[in-house]
C-alpha cells in the first residue's frame, strides 16, 4: 500500500535537481563576480530590502568598491573567459527552468 | 447554459446543483489567495518582486496553468470516496456540505495567518461529509493514510532537507573573503523564474480539484456522461476563480511564509523556491502528490537551517505543523455538520447556507480589526530591515560605477 521506494527516489530526484540548478546559478555569479562584473539587483522601489545610506557613506562605500575591483588579479582574458562561463551557467540555468516547463505540461510530454 | 436549460428539464436536481458549483468556486478563490504564499511569500520577502506585481505573476500563472491540464481534475475523488456502481454514489448534497467545510476551515487558517493545505481541506470536507451521508464504510481509510496523512509528513521533510542543501550549496559557492561584493543581490533575478514556475505548477494542480469537483457534481446530476472529463466553461470559470483569489493575495499567509518563519535573503529564497519546484515537479511525476503548501513551508524552514546566523521561529513552525494536523478533522467535523443539517432536505440546504454566510461574514468583520494588506506587509518587512540594519552593518561596498545612494544588503 505505502510504496516507501516511490519516496526515496523523490528525495533524490528532488535533491539532484535542486542541487545541480542552485549550484550552477551560484557558480554563474561566482563567475561573474570573480570577472569584475558584480551583479547588484536593485529591489526596485522596494524598500524593505534595501538599505539607504545617506550621501557620505555611499560614496566611501563606492571607493572601497572600485578599489576591490581594480585590484582583481585575473588578466583581462581570463576575465572575459570567467565571464563567458559564467554567462555559459546562466544558459544552462535557463533550459532547466525550461524543463521544469516541460514537465508541467503535459501536452509538451504525451 | 447548460445549467439554465437542464434546470429547466430537472427542476428538483438543478438548484443544488447551481449551489455546488457556486461553492466550489468560491472554494477554488480561497484555495487561490491561501496558495499565493507558496510562490510568492519569498520573492516578497526578498524584494526581488513587488507585491503587487508577485500576485499579478502568480495570478496570470494560475489561470494558464490551470488550461494546460485536466488530468488531475479526472481522477480527483479517485479513491478516497468509493464511487460508481460498486461502491457508494455520492450525492450534490454532499458534496455542497464538503465544501462548506473546506471553505470555512480555510477561511480559519487565513484569518490565523497560516498555511494549511487546501487540497486536505477540501478532502476532509468531503470525507466528513460522507461519513454522516452514507456511513463510515464509505470512506478508505488505506488511501486516506496513503495519500493524505503519510504525505503530509513527508513533503516538509523532503523539501526542508533538500532547501538545507541548496542554501548551504548557494552560499558555499558564492563565499568570498570580507568586505569583498560577492553579488548574492544577483539571486533575486533567479528568484523570478524560480518562483515562476511554483506557481505555474501549482496552477496546474490546484485549479483541477475544484474543475474535478463541479465534473464530479455534473455526472451525478446526469448532465455529464460517466467518465468525461470537465468541459471548457468548467476548466474556464475555475481558472478564473484560482486567478483572482491568486491576485487577491492572502496578505496573512505571505506575512507567515515570508518573514514569520525566518528572515530570508535572496540566495536562501531562491534555494527555498527551487527546492519546492524539484519537490513538487518530482513528486507529481513520480506517481503521488505532495501538497504544494507543505513542500513550501517545509522548504523555507531548511533554507533557514542552511543560512549560518539565521534563526527559525519554532514556536510559529509548530503552530502551522499543528493546523496541517488539524486541516483534515477539523474541515470533516465542518462538513458532516453541514452534511447533518443538508441531509434534513431544501430546509437543511437553507440553514447551511444560512450559517455559512453568517460564519464568513463573521470571519471577514474579524479580519477588519488589524487588516493585513500589501501597504501593512510593506511597513513589516521594512521594519525587520531597520532592525537588521541596526544590530549589524555589513561591510559591503556599494554597487560599483554608479553613484546610487542606495545599497543592496547582501
Amino acid at each position: 500500500m505505502i510504496d516507501w521506494s516511490a519516496f526515496l527516489i523523490v528525495t533524490a530526484a528532488s535533491l539532484f535537481s535542486a542541487a545541480v540548478l542552485v549550484s550552477l546559478y551560484s557558480l554563474g555569479l561566482r563567475l561573474l563576480t570573480t570577472a569584475g562584473r558584480i551583479p547588484m539587483v536593485e529591489p526596485h522601489e522596494f524598500t524593505g530590502a534595501i538599505t539607504v545610506l545617506s550621501p557620505k557613506k555611499a560614496a566611501k562605500q563606492l571607493k572601497r568598491a572600485r578599489k576591490a575591483a581594480a585590484a582583481n588579479p585575473l588578466t583581462p582574458g581570463l576575465k572575459s573567459l570567467a565571464l563567458f562561463a559564467g554567462y555559459a551557467c546562466f544558459v544552462l540555468c535557463a533550459i532547466a527552468v525550461l524543463y521544469g516547463v516541460y514537465l508541467i505540461v503535459p501536452a509538451l510530454h504525451r | 447554459m447548460l445549467i439554465w436549460k437542464a434546470s429547466y428539464l430537472v427542476p428538483e436536481f438543478s438548484l443544488i446543483i447551481v449551489l455546488v458549483i457556486a461553492l466550489a468556486l468560491i472554494f477554488d478563490f480561497t484555495n487561490g489567495f491561501h496558495d499565493t504564499a507558496n510562490a510568492m511569500a519569498t520573492p516578497i520577502a526578498t524584494g526581488a518582486m513587488k507585491p503587487k506585481v508577485a500576485v499579478g505573476v502568480a495570478a496570470i500563472l494560475n489561470l494558464v496553468g490551470a488550461f494546460l491540464s485536466t488530468e488531475v481534475a479526472r481522477t480527483v475523488s479517485g479513491g478516497i470516496i468509493k464511487e460508481g456502481d460498486g461502491g457508494v454514489l455520492i450525492t450534490p448534497e454532499l458534496i455542497f456540505a464538503g465544501l462548506i467545510g473546506a471553505i470555512v476551515w480555510n477561511l480559519v487558517t487565513w484569518l490565523m495567518g497560516l498555511p494549511s493545505s487546501s487540497s486536505h481541506a477540501l478532502f476532509g470536507g468531503l470525507i466528513g461529509a460522507t461519513v454522516i451521508g452514507v456511513g463510515t464504510q464509505a470512506v478508505d481509510y488505506n488511501v486516506v493514510a496513503a495519500k493524505v496523512i503519510l504525505p503530509a509528513l513527508i513533503a516538509p521533510l523532503i523539501a526542508g532537507g533538500v532547501a538545507l542543501v541548496a542554501t548551504r550549496l548557494a552560499y558555499r559557492i558564492t563565499r568570498r573573503d570580507l568586505g569583498k561584493p560577492d553579488g548574492r543581490g544577483g539571486f533575486r533575478y533567479a528568484q523570478i523564474f524560480s518562483s515562476s514556475l511554483v506557481a505555474l505548477a501549482h496552477g496546474t494542480n490546484d485549479a483541477q480539484k475544484t474543475m474535478g469537483v463541479i465534473t464530479l457534481t455534473l455526472i451525478a446530476g446526469g448532465f455529464q456522461a460517466v467518465g468525461s472529463g470537465p468541459t471548457f466553461w468548467v476548466i474556464a470559470a475555475c481558472a478564473l476563480a484560482i486567478a483572482i483569489g491568486t491576485y487577491t493575495g492572502g496578505w496573512r499567509i505571505i506575512r507567515t511564509m515570508g518573514t514569520g518563519l525566518t528572515e530570508i535573503k535572496p540566495a536562501q529564497g531562491f534555494a527555498a523556491e527551487t527546492s519546492t519546484a524539484a519537490t513538487i515537479l518530482a513528486s507529481s511525476h513520480l506517481g503521488f502528490a505532495l501538497s504544494t503548501t507543505q513542500v513550501a513551508s517545509g522548504s523555507v524552514i531548511g533554507s533557514g537551517l542552511g543560512r549560518r546566523g539565521s534563526t527559525i521561529r519554532w514556536g510559529m513552525a509548530g503552530r502551522i505543523a499543528l493546523g496541517w494536523v488539524m486541516t483534515l478533522p477539523a474541515s470533516a467535523i465542518m462538513g458532516a455538520f453541514a452534511a447533518g443539517l443538508a441531509l434534513l432536505g431544501p430546509i437543511g440546504i437553507v440553514l447551511d447556507m444560512v450559517i455559512g454566510t453568517i460564519v464568513i461574514m463573521a470571519l471577514f468583520r474579524w479580519s477588519r480589526r488589524n487588516r493585513v494588506t500589501h501597504h501593512t506587509l510593506l511597513n513589516d518587512i521594512d521594519d525587520a530591515g531597520r532592525v537588521v540594519r541596526i544590530k549589524k552593518t555589513p561591510r559591503r561596498p556599494a554597487r560599483p560605477g554608479r553613484g546610487d545612494r542606495r545599497k543592496v544588503s547582501l
